[in-house]
Order: structure tokens, then sequence, then C-alpha cells
């Protein structure tokens, strides 16, 4: 019976400990930063790490991107971030409009990203392994006639490594790429893909309102993206047809197209806005009116920086 | 009864005359006839732009509503203005840009129904280059419910390469055809060509 209570005890202490211990790996898994926090780093860092960049030599992966001008790619990306460009006609909004998040946030993490799969072919990017496909590697650098884009093989590589890597309805029929397909389905981005390449890539909570067909219904859309703006970026996909008026037609079907980064907003009176906003390399500075405003957005996504404290 | 079969027969006649009608033909032509305004137009805008860069352009068929992108070194400034409203003149003193020249370069636009003018660049081995872009409402038949469709113009500073179909070249010994918004462009001379597409920018 003693025995039988001692071995009950060993037991039971058996039993705590083991549980004491899981706690504590537990509680440690949690309490280390880089578990469930957004990397961050300098442009300072990033330039430093370029620098030691010395030796790259022509990558057998990639046979149309040159070395020098890949790294100056790289370099100007890292200088200004605000100049990537998505190429005129493309359907790179989406991969440009995310590329502000770690060009900002993260610079080093890109780079190290970049230089990695353009010598090695493959590499891992947050929670996503890239492999392209042979096409991929053949075409990036090749692209012609899309404005700046053609000067810049590395954004070239960048947007089509994207491309080719994430999926969503909108690709269903065209997975596969060929030639001339950077203006077509095979690289739009939905809105639920876009929040998920931020997810997994960069690993930013992501708070979205809106859809692909149907507007976010807000009725103050002003105070609700000035509110938002202070804690986080604020990516939203937008009519371009109308952002840009494109065409005159009368009978048109209302369908976003067109990702943006919005950097500001700010009331001129009741009824006119001017926002500021990120796309095709640069600032752009437009009065609108709410009603404008509303119509247009039809996603908005929330984008802030994990922190171990705040999951 | 009599009248409904007039009017059906007469809708068809006028479906097959506008099925009928070249593209190509109407495009050079309305160049050839249209040749001196456009060259003007075009003259116009480059001298402008060299001096402060913009795009022009009219939001809407009727002529009414300029639009016009004032391009800076940090940002891009989006305006829109009805054609007499006094806020386009005070902009354009305000940004320092020759405003009698835009003026004038809109009246221009507005009497041969260009809806839109801006400065395009591109990229011959690795050497940047520009041509003028500018797209014409035409007036010819419009087909209710279809999609409208724009004459688009391309100027270029430098004789460009052509195939055996007319059809813009990206390099004389590259087969490849050069598209611009995904379209193809044919020649109308050594440095102009047109296209005709959905988008007029």
């Amino acid at each position: 019976m003693r025995t039988g209570n001692k071995n009950i005890i060993r037991l039971f202490y058996t039993l705590l400990s083991c549980c004491i211990c899981l706690g504590y790996i537990n509680a440690s898994a949690n309490s280390n930063p880089s578990s469930d926090t957004t990397a961050l780093s300098t442009k300072e860092q990033a330039l430093a790490f370029l620098d030691k960049q010395t030796d790259l030599t022509a990558s057998n992966f990639w046979p149309n991107v040159h070395p020098v001008f890949f790294l100056q790619n790289l370099r100007k990306n890292i200088e200004n971030p605000l100049s990537i460009y998505e190429g005129r006609s493309t359907n790179f909004c989406g991969y440009a409009a995310l590329s502000y998040l770690p060009l900002h946030d993260d610079p080093l993490g890109y780079l190290r990203f970049m230089l990695e799969i353009y010598k090695n072919g493959k590499a891992v990017y947050g929670k996503e392994y890239f492999e392209p496909s042979r096409e991929i590697k053949q075409a990036a650098g090749t692209l012609s006639f899309k404005g700046e884009l053609d000067i810049r093989p590395a954004d070239q590589l960048w947007f089509m490594l994207l491309a080719d890597h994430f999926k969503g309805y909108l690709n269903f029929f065209d997975k596969h790429y060929n030639p001339g397909d950077e203006n077509k389905t095979w690289a739009a981005v939905n809105f639920a893909k876009f929040n998920r390449m931020v997810r997994n890539l960069f690993n930013y909570k992501v708070e979205s309102i809106g859809s692909d067909l149907v507007r976010p219904g807000l009725r103050d859309p002003v105070e609700y993206l000035s509110s938002r703006l202070q804690t986080g970026n604020i990516a939203l996909f937008v009519n371009n047809l109308d952002l840009y008026k494109k065409n005159h037609t009368q009978l048109k079907f209302s369908v976003p197209t067109h990702f943006v980064i919005l950097l500001n907003i700010t009331e001129i009176d009741d009824d006119t806005v001017a926002i500021t906003y990120w796309d095709y390399g640069g600032k752009t500075l437009q009065r609108v009116s709410v009603s404008f405003l509303k119509k247009i957005i039809f996603g908005i996504s929330h984008i802030t920086q994990k922190t171990d404290h705040a999951k | 009864m009599q009248n409904n079969r007039n009017y059906i027969v007469f809708l068809c006649l006028l479906l097959l005359l506008s099925s009928c009608v070249s593209r190509k033909a109407f495009s050079t032509k309305y160049y050839h006839e249209n040749e001196k305004t456009l060259t003007g137009i075009e003259q116009s805008f480059k001298t402008l732009y060299a001096q402060k860069p913009f795009s022009l352009g009219f939001s809407d068929l009727s002529f009414n509503y300029i639009s016009i992108e004032i391009i800076t070194d940090s940002i891009k400034y989006i305006y829109e203005f009805q054609i007499n409203e006094s806020r386009f003149q005070d902009t354009l003193y305000k940004y320092n840009l020759p405003a009698d020249g835009i003026t004038n370069l809109v009246n221009q636009m507005r009497s041969i129904h260009c809806l839109w003018i801006n400065n395009l660049d591109f990229y011959t081995n690795n050497q940047k280059r520009s041509l003028v872009f500018m797209s014409i409402h035409p007036l010819a038949i419009h087909i209710p419910f279809a999609p409208e469709k724009y004459y688009i113009l391309t100027f270029y500073s430098q004789p460009q390469y052509f195939d055996s179909e007319g059809r813009l070249l990206e390099r004389r010994r590259l087969k490849k055809l050069r598209k611009i918004n995904d379209e193809v462009f044919r020649r109308i001379n050594d440095k102009v060509c047109y296209t005709i597409s959905e988008r007029f920018r």
C-alpha cells in the first residue's frame, strides 16, 4: 500500500514535471520575439548587405537577368522604394503594391531573398517556398515596352515569380506562363489572393473589408481610412477604369482591377477629399468627391506589423 | 407595318455599311486630312512638355471637362475642371505651367476631338526614348451598346521599323511586334503609327 502510494506520488510528480516543462516550452515559444513578429530591418542594413555583393556572377537559372543590372535595380529599390514600377499595361499592380511593405519595413529580408533566388533558382520567403517554372526563368529580363520596367530586370523577376507562385480563382484558366501573359489573367490578383500574399510572405496582420465584386459599404469612408492610416498601411483595391477614366462607355460592369497604397487622405470640404496614393512608381495626389471614392473602392486592407505581445 | 419594315431594312443597311468601312482606310485618311492640325498639336505639346511635364485630356465625350496631370519630381497631381472654370487657369499659374500655351492646346485638341495627349517613355538598347501618344474620338457611326473605339496615334522622334504588313516592330532585325498597351500599331509614315483601341489612354 505504501509502495503503491509512493508510486502514485511518483507518477503525480512526474506528470506535474512534464506539465511544467511543456508549459515552459510553450511559454518560451510564445516569448520568442521571432515566433510571430513581423521581421524588420533598416535601409542602412540593406545597403550595407548590398555593398558586400561584389562577386555576384551571372546566374545559370536566370539567363536574361544580367548581374550588374540586377544589383543596380535592387539598389534603386532600396534607395528609393517608391520607384518600383509595375510596367505599362501589365497585371503586376498587386505585386507592386505589396512590394511597398518589405521595401519600407524589411529591405534586408527582401534583398536576402532576391539574391538567394538569383543564385540558387529557389528560395524561401516567409511561409512560401519558391521554385519558379522554366518559362519564368527564361522570360524574366526580356519584357519590353512596359516603360521603365524594361530596364528593371530584378523587378521583372520578382513580379513574374510572384505571379507564377501564387494562384487565385482568376488564374484558374491560365496557370502557365506564355509570352504576353503578364498582361493577361495569368498575372491577375484578386482581393483574397493579395491579402494571402501579404500574410504569408511578410507576416503582417491583415484586416480586410470588401471583396472582388461588392463594395465595403462604409457610411463614412474618410473617417474609416483616416483612422486606420494612423496605425498601419492601407492597400486599396479600386476600379482603375474609373480612377483613371480609361474609357467613356456608358454601360460598364464596375469591377476592381487595380491595387494602390493609400498614403494620405484629407478633407477639403463636405464633399471633396484629397487622396495621396502610391502606384506606377510614384505618388499621386488627386481631389475626388466622397461619392466617387465610395464608388471606386471595392476592398480595403489594413496591414499592421505583428509584435510578440500583439497576436 | 410598312414603316417598321423600312426601319429594319435601314438598320440592316447601316450595320452592313459600318462593317464594310475599313478602319485602316479611315485612320490613314483621317490622319492625312488633319495632318496639319495633328502635327501642330504634337509640336505644341512637345514644346510645352519640355517646360514642365504634364498630360492633358477630356474626361467626357462632350469635351466640357478637362483632366490634367501635372508631373513633378516627387508627386503627380491629377485635377479635373470644367472647360471655362477659372480654377483651371489658377491651377496652371500655381504650378508655373505655360497657361496660354496649354489653353491654346486645349482648344486645338477640342477642335479635332482629341481626347488625350501624353508622353510615353520607352527603351531601345537600354536608351530612354519617348513618343507622343494621342487618342481621338472618331465621329463615325457608333453602334449602340458596343464599346467605344478610339483612334490612337503615336508620334516618334526617329523613323521606326515595320514588317511587310506595315506593323510596328521592336527592332529592324527582330521580327517581334512592338505593342503599346497590348495593341499592335500600324504605319502611317516612318514616324507616325496608329491603332484602334477600346482604351483611350
